[in-house]
């Protein structure tokens, strides 16, 4: 018994830090720039596809190609904000919802049509590998991807504390305008801001290949997860997003673990839900710690 | 100005009889089928519009209610033998009534984070339905026992008799629009839309009218989801709490024209106009084309005019009529 949890536990923990990936770029998004990026699922999906197609066609280990996805998708972020985002800041929900929302429907449906629905796995020398501690195990390629994950954590947070960029990033989620007199260009840390947030989705992509398919609607799974924990940990809350994800992936594997196969989607709703019944403003404090 | 005001009711009179004639002149059940859909969403979108639109209450939950409605009525019918015109007043009730804890819970979030929850509750109501097989059918669903022509049970030989229950719906839709737009709630909607926390600082009760307007579109929304299930015989949790019906609901107000009375039907016209054509052009096995062109069109109006197709409708009039005096003046 005690055994079965601890390992439902170990599963909630490894895939909680892929999700910390997608929702740490929810947050920081929402912290920056101040809108909800609905299409964070899809380029998770988008970084899958790079590193099946350069894992099938050159043979590049799906981990290698992170440096791959990661750069592409930080350029396709930067270019969003630049191109689409920008345009429709301001004081209006509607256009700030449903541009990313569109986007999200837009690249959902194209991968639908240019890769079909088909399911599409990348099979490793690791991927059926694990490390056994007494009658618990380790998947290898969980382990690689959750410590990996927790390294572009570690660093993104380090980023923010430590350097000016990440600093005057801090700063515009404070405080627009103030930062924008202390001589900060919003565009450019909006920008940054949005690039890495793909970035690390493309990262978690790259990291879920060795051991998850890529199929067009895989985003959705991962992007419900990140809203859920970005609402738990706190809007705009870095640490708080980490929190909240490595928490929801263990509920998730406990609720699959005992109540049922298909029932972790329904312990991730009524996490929610119990959020906002008792602590709307989510379990962290303050924002962009 | 009166001759305006004239004008519009002859262009709505107008509207109405082609809306009636339409089913006789038309016989195709193909074109009809169409019809039905552009009517049925025009409904769906107008529902959502009144908080989507007038409120700025941005659900994309609204699959929840079109699917209380419609299991409403088929457990009614299927278990008890209630005709589903019953069972369409008692799943608008339901649903009205579930509005209230989703709406408690939801509205404590604002904004995007508003949507997401809206999303949830929708989400965590289709995983109900595909778990309880007891009272629901589980995830294979049930089809709906075809009696006929039972006009009673809502169920009729011609897709013409299925038009008119819908023009009838939407009618009904656009009629309650209309009195709420030219009452003290629509301009308390419209307040809370520009900016919430400025309307209940001149009195507006935010959370009451949000209430009250969500009680409202969810009764509607759940009307919908009983014809539709009638319409084609067959209900499962996939159907009935599709995320496509509530992306559709909001899609089709925004492309028409967001918190304006004609905009769910015409963005309908046009969305269900351009998929038809997108379908008979390249056949229906492409998946996925459709919503990659109604994203396109999404974007493309969100990026050049917010305001929909009505605001685009309403700009070339009044550049019309600017224009207008000013050729007199030339000619003579």
């Amino acid at each position: 018994m005690l055994e079965t949890v601890a390992q439902a536990v170990i599963n909630g923990l490894l895939i909680g830090g892929i999700y910390a990936l997608v929702s740490i770029g929810v947050t920081l998004i929402f912290g920056v720039v101040k809108i909800v990026n609905f299409a964070q699922g899809e380029f998770v999906m988008i970084g899958m596809y790079i590193s099946y197609f350069l894992a099938t066609y050159f043979g590049i280990d799906p981990i290698v190609s992170l440096l791959v996805s990661m750069p592409v998708l930080f350029v396709t972020g930067v270019l969003i904000q630049h191109v689409l985002i920008r345009r429709v800041l301001g004081p209006n929900d509607m256009p700030q919802i449903f541009l990313t929302f569109a986007l999200s429907l837009l690249l959902l449906n194209l991968a639908l049509l240019l890769f079909s629905a088909n399911y599409r796995t990348v099979h490793t020398s690791y991927s059926d590998e694990a490390f056994h501690f007494g009658g618990l195990y380790v998947p290898e390629a969980k382990l690689i991807a959750f410590v990996v994950a927790m390294a572009l954590s570690g660093a993104l947070w380090a980023f923010l504390r430590t350097t000016d960029l990440g600093k005057a990033m801090r700063a515009a989620a404070q405080n627009r305008d103030v930062a924008t007199l202390m001589g900060i260009n919003p565009n450019r840390v909006f920008a940054v801001a949005f690039g890495a947030a793909l970035a690390l989705a493309g990262a978690a992509g790259s990291l879920l290949m060795p051991f998850y398919s890529a199929y067009p609607f895989v985003g959705q799974v991962f992007v419900l997860m990140a809203f859920v924990a970005v609402v738990l940990g706190t809007l705009g809350n870095v640490l708080g997003a980490l929190v909240a994800s490595l928490m929801m992936g263990v509920a998730e594997s406990l609720g699959i673990q005992f109540v049922g196969a298909d029932s972790g989607l329904i312990v991730v709703f009524a996490m929610l839900l119990l959020t906002l019944a008792f602590r709307p403003q989510g379990l962290g404090g303050g924002r962009m710690r | 100005m009166a001759d305006v005001g004239k004008r519009k009711w002859l262009a709505l009179a107008a509207a109405a009889l082609v809306a009636l004639a339409l089913p006789q002149m038309v016989k195709s059940s193909f074109a009809l089928d169409i019809f039905i859909r552009i009517l049925l969403f025009s409904f769906i979108g107008a529902a959502w519009n009144l908080m989507g639109g007038y409120a700025k209450q941005l659900s994309l939950g609204h699959a929840a209610y079109f699917g209380l409605g419609a299991y409403t009525s088929t457990i009614m019918q299927i278990d008890f033998g209630i005709s589903p015109w019953i069972g369409m007043v008692a799943g608008g009730i339901v649903a009205a009534l579930a509005s209230l804890p989703i709406g408690w819970l939801c509205f404590r979030l604002r904004g995007p984070y508003f949507t997401i929850a809206t999303i949830a509750t929708a989400q965590a109501l289709m995983l109900i339905f595909l778990k309880f097989r007891d009272f629901a059918w589980g995830a294979e669903g049930t089809t709906i026992p075809n009696l006929g022509s039972a006009p009673l049970m809502l169920q009729f030989e011609t897709k013409a008799s299925y038009y008119y229950v819908v023009l009838g719906l939407l009618a009904l839709a656009l009629l309650i629009t209309w009195r709420i737009e030219r009452s003290w709630m629509g301009y308390y909607l419209v307040a809370i839309g520009e900016d919430e926390d400025a309307a209940e600082a001149i009195g507006v009760n935010a959370p009451r009218i949000k209430r009250d307007i969500y009680m409202i579109s969810a009764f509607l929304t759940a009307l919908a989801g009983t014809f539709y299930v009638q319409y084609i015989y067959f209900i499962d949790p996939a159907t009935a709490f599709s995320f496509n019906i509530s992306i559709e609901a909001a899609l089709v107000s925004i492309v028409g024209g967001i918190g304006t009375l004609w905009g769910p039907v015409i963005g309908t016209v046009v969305l269900e106009t351009t998929s038809t054509l997108l379908q008979s052009w390249l056949g229906s096995s492409t998946g996925g084309i459709q919503l990659t062109v109604y994203s396109l069109i999404l974007m493309a109006i969100i990026l050049w005019r917010p305001t929909g197709l009505m605001g685009l409708f309403n700009e070339l009039w009044q550049r019309r009529l600017d224009r207008k005096p000013a050729r007199m003046r030339t000619s003579s």
